[in-house]
């Protein structure tokens, strides 16, 4: 079956990109790797008249260091990440929640910035990135901006990105102090799926080795967007790790959640899996013990 | 709109053409008649189109054609090497791998991917590189079997 008919714009730098916006602002859409916005054109969810691929725009898809930050382009897939070494040492919690993204194929085309633009609440990478306070760059007609990945999800599929501006990079900084992380992505079915629903968890614990200096929780497919449970880390911070703390986080996790139900779960099973498993995930990395399948 | 685009197509080079709004499994079956590939879900859910671009697999149904220009493609027609089955093939054919068939091309890609960077995989690892590869007759167990079979005995 074809893809209705459509226009396609091929510019060779983020200048030519932004003009092409500008002009067919509301009639465009940008295409990166085409895992979420193919199937949209095949479905009729989105019928735009042009779309304008990023693909031929050098160093886009480039992963470095800048300071102690990583950068990564919007156009980096899923499995380039995943692999890249300077990533699995430094920021393993972004890789592995890229190696959970579908299936291998998905990971060789789906994007990054693609990605983090639909606001997918089931996104496995966003959680991760939440916790480690990454930041979008968008370029615009005006230059660049940098919004905190908090702030850019803004609702179902909605993003802060103004019109005729395009996603170009996401910055993480570098760790400041040692923390242990995790990412579970919990698929009743099978291992391909979206997630039922994702927990990451990045733990820095005092140097005695009992209290909580710091915390990020993030959920997937707990709310219209991927989010932080503020309350939950509220419940951690400062205190000692205990298994009544754990316990405490776990549930308000469950509570700050606002679930959808779908065929992979009602928001009522959604609600208690983030409790379970908000609770084995911070338990796990309080004992340095292996999770438990997800 | 029709593109012009030069890639290497299963070891040949490859000068053709296509509707800007062509998939590369458009340009496969309809464009170049190459219908090893098969079109499945048309969503990349079910991995029957896979094909390897650069090395790497990804779904000829979620892929523009456009994107093929200048990069290296390769489908189920490039694997056999002068008129004989490649390795894998002959352990699908031996182990019983392909049933219907119609998930075959795709399984055979993702496995050869998967023994490019991986010659002596577990058979966790194998099922890992076919998680996005549905077998409809439901027949998993012996094309994993098969990829194992054809990959290198362990060091």
């Amino acid at each position: 079956m074809r893809l209705p008919p459509f226009e396609l714009s091929e510019p060779a730098t983020i200048r030519e990109a932004l003009d092409v916006v500008a002009r067919h602002e509301g009639e465009c859409r940008l295409i990166a790797g085409g895992t979420a916005l193919v199937p949209m054109l095949r479905l009729g969810l989105a019928r735009p008249e042009r779309l304008v691929s990023l693909h031929r725009i050098p160093g886009l898809a480039e992963i470095r260091t800048d300071g102690n930050d990583l950068v990564i382009g919007a156009m980096a897939t899923h499995a380039a990440i995943h692999r890249h070494p300077l990533v699995v040492e430094r920021w393993p919690l972004l890789a592995e929640a890229a190696g959970r993204v579908a299936s291998p194929s998905i990971r060789a085309s789906g994007t990054l910035g693609g990605n983090l633009c639909y606001a997918e609440s089931a996104s496995d990478v966003a959680p991760a990135l939440l916790c480690l306070d990454a930041e979008i760059i968008a370029t615009g007609p005006r230059g660049e901006r940098g919004i905190a990945l908090a702030e850019f999800f803004r609702g179902f599929y909605e993003t802060a990105l103004g019109p005729g501006e395009i996603l170009t990079s996401v910055r993480v900084p570098g760790a400041r102090q040692a923390a242990k992380s995790a990412y579970v992505k919990f698929c009743p079915r099978s291992a391909e799926d979206r997630a039922l629903i994702g927990v990451a968890v990045r733990l820095v614990v005092s140097n005695d080795g009992r209290r909580c200096a710091d915390v990020r929780i993030a959920l997937a497919a707990a709310a219209p967007t991927p989010i932080r449970a503020h309350q939950a880390e509220a419940e951690l911070r400062g205190q000692s790790v205990t298994d009544a703390a754990i316990a405490a986080a776990a549930e308000a996790a469950a509570t700050e959640g606002d679930p959808l139900s779908d065929l992979m779960g009602s928001a009522d099973y959604r609600r208690h899996m983030i409790r379970v498993w908000v609770r084995r995930v911070v338990t796990s990395l309080r004992d340095g013990t292996p999770l438990p399948n997800a | 709109m029709t593109r012009v685009l030069a890639f290497t197509l299963n070891g040949r080079p490859c000068r053709t053409s296509a509707p800007a709004h062509w998939t590369v499994i458009d340009l496969l079956r309809d464009g170049l008649v190459l219908t090893g590939t098969k079109y499945g879900c048309g969503e990349g859910v079910c991995g029957t189109c896979t094909v390897l671009l650069d090395g790497e697999p990804v779904r000829a149904c979620l892929v523009l054609a456009a994107r093929l220009d200048g990069r290296t493609l390769l489908t189920v027609e490039g694997l056999e090497r002068e008129g004989r089955l490649d390795r894998l093939q002959e352990m699908f054919a031996r182990e019983g791998g392909a049933q219907c068939g119609f998930c075959t091309p795709g399984m055979l890609l993702a496995a050869t991917a998967l023994l490019a960077e991986t010659p002596s995989p577990t058979e966790h690892q194998v099922r890992e590189a076919l998680s996005g590869n549905l077998c409809r007759c439901t027949g998993y167990t012996k094309i994993v079997t098969a990829v194992l079979a054809a990959a290198q005995a362990p060091a």
